[in-house]
C-alpha cells in the first residue's frame, strides 16, 4: 500500500516540488532557476484574486455540513418510511455526470431565461446574468458545488450515524429526553469523528476547485479571470501556456495551503472530536 | 435536489434545437427516443460499458482491501514515522490531480500497461482518500473491544479480520459507494492511458461525443443517463444489502 | 503492513524515469523511403472531432485501395482533453503516428522537433503544396519547413436571417455591405424587436469570430510579421476593437454578459438574433436548427478594405513513428483531392484543397456557401507565435472590459499591446 503510493503518487509531488525551481517548458528540459518562479508568484495579481476566489468557494460549500448533519439525521430517523429512498435522491447528486449536469445548472442560470431568475422574478427580484457577472459567476458555481457536496456529506454522515448505539438513544429516551435534546446531546458528539472527516475532505476538496468551474463557465468566459480557482491558474499554466515550471509552482503554493488548513484541523481536532475511549 | 435530474432526463428526450434554444423548452412535445438508439450509432457502448464495470470493480476491490488495512495501521498501530507517513498520504490530496497524470503514465508506459485495463486500475487501487477515510473509522471503534480479544488470545490478523472488520462495515460499504462513484465517473486518466476506443471506459466515450464548435446536447443527455442508470439501479440494490448486512451482523455500537 | 512485492517492481521502473524527457531538436535531412502498394504497417491516427470519425473511415477505406496492407486506426478524444493527452503522450515519446493539429498549438511541437517534415512528400510529388491557401501553407510551415497537410479551410462569413430582417423592414445584406450598413442595419433590427428579444446581431466575441476580422478590416494587425511586436494598439485596430463595443453600447448586440450566458449560435439558431458572424463548420447547425429555412450567408462587411483570418487544422506526423513511410503516405492522402472530396461531401466545413471546394459549397445548394470559399481570397492566417495559448489569455482577461464599455477601448488595447509584447520578447530569448 504505502510503496504503491510512494510510487505513484509521493513521487509525482516531489518531482512536481524540484520543478518549481526550474523553467520547464513543455517537452523541453528543465533548467534550475532557483526562486525566480516564487518572487513571480508573490508579485501575481492573478495568483492573490483566485485564492480569494478559491476562500469564497470553499467557505460556501462548507454550509453543506450542517445542512448535511441535518438532513442525514432527519433521513436516518429510526422508523422512517423509505429512508433508502431519501439516501438515493441525496447520491444523485454526488453521481452526477459532470458533463450533462452542468449543462443543466447552465440552463437554470441563464439571465434572460433560466429558472433560477424566474424563480427570483416571483418574489420581484430582477435576477442578473448568473453566468457573465463577476461574483455572481462564483456564487453560481458554489452553489453547485454545495449541491454536489452535500450528496457526498450524506452518505458519509448516514454512515456515521449508523454507527452510534442504538442504546444511547434508549437510555436517554427513558431519561425523558426529546428528539432535540437527543440531536443536540447524543446525535451531534458522537458524529463528531465523521464531521471532521467531512470537514478535511470538503476543505480539501474546496480548495482544488477546478472541473466544476471549467465546465460551468468555459475556459472562454469574459468573467473567468475574475472567478479562476488556483487550480484553475496552475491548469492554465501547465497545460494551456505550457510554463510548467510555474505551473508546479502554484501546485506546492496550493499543497502548503492546504496542508497548513488541514494541519489546523488536526491540531483543533481533540478539543471538538468525540472518539468513543 | 432531484431538478437537475429529471431536467436531464426530459432533455435527453428533446431534439438539440430543443435543448439549445431561448427560452428553453421544457416539454418536448414528441419524445425522442431515438436520441438512446444513436448512442449506441456513435460510441460502442457495451464494450464500454464492460470496461467501465471491469475497472470500477477491480479499483473498488483493491482500496476496501489496501484502504482498510492502511486505515487500521495509522489508526491503531504503533510504528516509526506512522505521523509522518500519514502527514505525506494527507498531502496527496492536497495537490491538482492532474499533477500525477505525466509521471503515472510514464511508469504505466515503463511497465508496457498503456491502453490496458491494468493500466487503468493500477493508480486508482492505492488511495490516500481511502486510507484517511478508513482511518478515521477505526479510530471510532472503542478500543476495549479490541482489548477483550487480544485477551481471549487472538492474535493482530485475527482481531482485524475478526473483530475490526466486521464493525468498520458502514465504514467499508460507504467507501465502497464513493469508491464505485469516483471510479465510474472518473475520465481524465483512463481518456489519456487508453487508445483503443474498445479499451475506454462509458465516460471516454461520452466525452468523445462533444465537438469543438457543435455538440448534439440531446444524445450527450441520452448517453449521460444510460451510463448513470445501472450506478443508480445497484446503489439502490445495495441500499438493502448494505442496511440488511449491518442489522445481521448484530452491530449494536 | 507489510510491502508486496509488486510495488517493488513499480519502484524500479520509476527510477528508470529520469531518462525519459524532451525529444530530438535536430531537423536531418529528408533521405527516408516512401511507402508503396507492398508497405505493411499498423498506424494510429488521432483526431478529436467525433463527427468526422465516420467520414474519415471512408476515406482510410479509399486510402486501403492504393495501400492495402496498411491498416490505420482511428482514436477520439474531446477537444477539451486533446492537447493534455497529446502533451502527456508527447512526453513519453508515445505520440500517435499520424494526428490532427490546430495552428495554435503547432508551434509548440514544431519548435521541439515532435513533427516529420513533408520534405520527401514534396519532393516526390506527391503533396503540391499550391492546391492549398496560401494563408494555410505558412500556418503550417516552420523554419521555412513545412511540417503539416492542411486538412480544413475556415474562413468567417456572416449568417443573416431574411425573415428578422423583412419584419424589421431592412434589405438584407449583401456582398459589398460596409460597416456602416451593418451598423444600421443592426440598429434598426434591434429598434423595431428589441421588445421580442431580437438583437440586431450576436456574435461570439472571440478573436476568429470577431475582433481578428474587423481589426483586420480596419487596416490594422494583431501581430507583426517578424512575430515580434503586438499589433493591438495601431490606431486601426482599436477601430476594429471600437466596432464591437459600438454595436453593444447602442444595443445592436447583446452585452457581454448576455454573450457568455448565451452563445451567440444558440440566439441566431433560435431566431433572437438576424446577423452572427461565424465559421464554416457552422453549416450543419444552422441547417438542423429551426432558422434552416430562412437562413442565408453573406461575405463579411468591409472596413477600410476586406479582411477575415483563415485557420483550419492540419494533418501531422510524429517524428518518433515507428511507421514513417506509411504514416506519410496516409497523411499525403489526407491532404489529396480524392480524401479531401470524401470529407467535403460530408458537409462538414470548408476543405483545404482549392479545387475540392466546389464539393463543399454544392453539399448546401440552399446556402450562399460561396461567401465562405470566396474568402479564402483576401483570407490571412491566424495569427500564431510560438506562445500564442498565453497573449490569447490576456485578450480573455482585458479585452471584454473593452468590449462592456468599463474601460476606454484604447487604454485596454494600450495594456494588452505592452502586456503581449513583455511576452513576445521573453519568447525572443
Amino acid at each position: 500500500m504505502f510503496s504503491g503510493i510512494a510510487v505513484f503518487y509521493l513521487y509525482p509531488v516531489a518531482s512536481t516540488a524540484y520543478y518549481s525551481f526550474t523553467s520547464w517548458e513543455v517537452f523541453g528540459g528543465a533548467s534550475f532557476t532557483g526562486l525566480t518562479n516564487y518572487r513571480r508568484l508573490l508579485e501575481d495579481t492573478d495568483v492573490v484574486r483566485a485564492l480569494v476566489n478559491t476562500v469564497v468557494y470553499t467557505g460556501i460549500v462548507l454550509l453543506g455540513i450542517p445542512l448535511g448533519v441535518v438532513l442525514a439525521a432527519l433521513i436516518s430517523r429510526p422508523g422512517l418510511r423509505f429512508s433508502g429512498g431519501y439516501r438515493v435522491i441525496f447520491l444523485m447528486s454526488y453521481i452526477a455526470m459532470p458533463v450533462a449536469i452542468a449543462l443543466v445548472w447552465r440552463q437554470m442560470f441563464k439571465g434572460d431565461y433560466g429558472v433560477v431568475n424566474w424563480f427570483l422574478s416571483l418574489i420581484g427580484v430582477d435576477g442578473p446574468f448568473w453566468l457573465g457577472t463577476e461574483w455572481y459567476a462564483l456564487f453560481a458555481v458554489s452553489i453547485v458545488g454545495l449541491w454536489i457536496a452535500l450528496g457526498f456529506n450524506i452518505i458519509i454522515l448516514a454512515a456515521g450515524l449508523r454507527g452510534i448505539p442504538k442504546e444511547l438513544y434508549e437510555a436517554s429516551a427513558l431519561d425523558g429526553a426529546g428528539r432535540m435534546t437527543q440531536f443536540r446531546h447524543i446525535t451531534v458528539p458522537l458524529l463528531t469523528p465523521s464531521i471532521f472527516f467531512v470537514l478535511v475532505i470538503n476543505v480539501i476538496a474546496g480548495f482544488k476547485l477546478f472541473d466544476l468551474l471549467y465546465i460551468l463557465l468555459e475556459p472562454t468566459n469574459p468573467v473567468m479571470p475574475e472567478t479562476q480557482s488556483l487550480v484553475f491558474l496552475f491548469y492554465n499554466e501547465s497545460f494551456v501556456v505550457n510554463d510548467k515550471g510555474y505551473g508546479a509552482t502554484i501546485a506546492m503554493l496550493i499543497l502548503v495551503l492546504i496542508g497548513i488548513f488541514t494541519s489546523l484541523q488536526f491540531r483543533w481536532e481533540k478539543r471538538w472530536v468525540h472518539y468513543v475511549k | 435536489m432531484v431538478f437537475p435530474f429529471v431536467w436531464q432526463l426530459v432533455m435527453s428526450l428533446s431534439t438539440n434545437s430543443q435543448v439549445t434554444s431561448i427560452p428553453p423548452t421544457f416539454w418536448p412535445g414528441e419524445l425522442q427516443w431515438a436520441n438512446f438508439g444513436r448512442v449506441f450509432e456513435s460510441i460502442p457502448f457495451l464494450d464500454q460499458f464492460w470496461v467501465s464495470v471491469s475497472i470500477t470493480v477491480l479499483r473498488t476491490a483493491g482500496q476496501l482491501l489496501l484502504c482498510s488495512l492502511a486505515g487500521y495501521a495509522f489508526a491503531r498501530m504503533r510504528f516509526p514515522f506512522r505521523r509522518v507517513i500519514f502527514g505525506l498520504t494527507l498531502s496527496i490530496l492536497m495537490v491538482p490531480p492532474e499533477v500525477f497524470m505525466i509521471p503515472q503514465y510514464q511508469i504505466i508506459q515503463n511497465l508496457g500497461l498503456l491502453n490496458t485495463t491494468t493500466g487503468v486500475v493500477l493508480p486508482g487501487i492505492f488511495s490516500a482518500f481511502g486510507a484517511f477515510f478508513m482511518t478515521q473509522f477505526f479510530r471510532g471503534i472503542p478500543v476495549e473491544l479490541e482489548e477483550a480479544a487480544r485477551l481471549d488470545g487472538c492474535n493482530p490478523w485475527q482481531i482485524f479480520i475478526k473483530v475490526m472488520l466486521p464493525l468498520v462495515k458502514p465504514g467499508l460499504s460507504a467507501l465502497a459507494v464513493l469508491t464505485v462513484v469516483w471510479s465510474w465517473n472518473d475520465l481524465l486518466w483512463p481518456l489519456v492511458v487508453t487508445t483503443d476506443t474498445t479499451k475506454m471506459p462509458l465516460t471516454v466515450g461520452l466525452a468523445s461525443l462533444q465537438g469543438q464548435y457543435t455538440t448534439d446536447y440531446a444524445v450527450l443527455m441520452a448517453a449521460s443517463t444510460m451510463a448513470v442508470a445501472p450506478i443508480l439501479i445497484l446503489f439502490i440494490i445495495m441500499q438493502r444489502r448494505v442496511i440488511d448486512g449491518i442489522a445481521s451482523s448484530g452491530l449494536k455500537g | 503492513m507489510k510491502t508486496s512485492r509488486i510495488p517493488l517492481v513499480l519502484v524500479l521502473s520509476a527510477l528508470g524515469l529520469s531518462a525519459c524527457g524532451g525529444g530530438g531538436n535536430e531537423q536531418s535531412a529528408s533521405e527516408e523511403p516512401l511507402a508503396d502498394e507492398t508497405t505493411q504497417a499498423s498506424i494510429d491516427y488521432a483526431i478529436w472531432n467525433a463527427e468526422q470519425q465516420p467520414p474519415l473511415q471512408k476515406v482510410i477505406d479509399a486510402f486501403n485501395g492504393t495501400y492495402p496492407n496498411i491498416d490505420v486506426q482511428i482514436q477520439v478524444t474531446p477537444y477539451e482533453q486533446y492537447f493534455t493527452k497529446l502533451q502527456t503522450q508527447g512526453s513519453s515519446q508515445t505520440l500517435p503516428d499520424v494526428f490532427t493539429m490546430n495552428s495554435l498549438n503547432f508551434e509548440t511541437y514544431a519548435e521541439n522537433g515532435l513533427l516529420a517534415p513533408l520534405t520527401p512528400l514534396v519532393e516526390d510529388g506527391q503533396l503540391d503544396p499550391s492546391n492549398y491557401p496560401q494563408a494555410l501553407i505558412d500556418s503550417y510551415t516552420f523554419d521555412d519547413t513545412l511540417l503539416g497537410v492542411p486538412q480544413n479551410s475556415q474562413t468567417i462569413a456572416m449568417w443573416y436571417n431574411e425573415q428578422l430582417f423583412a419584419e424589421a423592414g431592412v434589405d438584407t445584406p449583401t456582398s459589398d455591405w460596409t460597416w456602416d450598413d451593418l451598423r444600421t442595419a443592426a440598429r434598426t433590427i434591434s429598434d423595431e424587436l428589441g421588445d421580442e428579444g431580437v438583437f440586431g446581431i450576436a456574435t461570439d466575441l472571440t478573436g476568429q469570430q470577431a475582433y481578428y476580422n474587423t481589426i483586420l478590416q480596419a487596416g490594422g494587425y494583431i501581430l507583426s510579421d517578424d512575430k515580434e511586436t503586438s499589433g493591438f494598439d495601431d490606431p486601426a485596430s482599436i477601430e476594429g476593437l471600437q466596432f464591437w463595443t459600438d454595436l453593444i453600447a447602442e444595443g445592436a448586440s447583446p452585452s457581454v454578459r448576455q454573450l457568455a450566458d448565451t452563445p451567440a449560435p444558440q440566439m441566431f439558431n433560435s431566431g433572437r438574433a438576424a446577423m452572427m458572424f461565424n465559421g464554416a463548420w457552422s453549416v450543419a447547425e444552422v441547417q438542423d436548427s429551426p432558422v434552416a429555412d430562412v437562413a442565408d450567408i453573406a461575405a463579411l462587411p468591409q472596413g477600410e478594405e476586406r479582411g477575415v483570418v483563415v485557420a483550419g487544422t492540419a494533418a501531422v506526423v510524429s517524428r518518433a513513428s515507428e511507421e514513417l513511410p506509411a504514416a506519410r503516405a496516409f497523411q499525403a492522402f489526407l491532404g489529396s483531392q480524392e480524401g479531401q472530396e470524401i470529407l467535403a461531401g460530408e458537409g462538414l466545413g470548408n476543405p483545404a484543397f482549392l479545387e475540392s471546394q466546389q464539393v463543399f459549397v454544392d453539399s448546401a445548394p440552399q446556402y450562399n456557401i460561396e461567401a465562405f470559399t470566396d474568402a479564402s481570397e483576401y483570407a490571412s492566417p491566424y495569427p500564431t507565435s510560438g506562445d500564442t495559448t498565453a497573449w490569447n489569455l490576456l485578450e480573455t482577461e482585458l479585452l471584454p472590459s473593452a468590449f462592456s464599455g468599463d474601460r476606454p477601448v484604447a487604454d485596454v488595447a494600450g495594456e494588452l499591446a505592452s502586456r503581449m509584447n513583455d511576452l513576445l520578447a521573453a519568447e525572443a530569448d
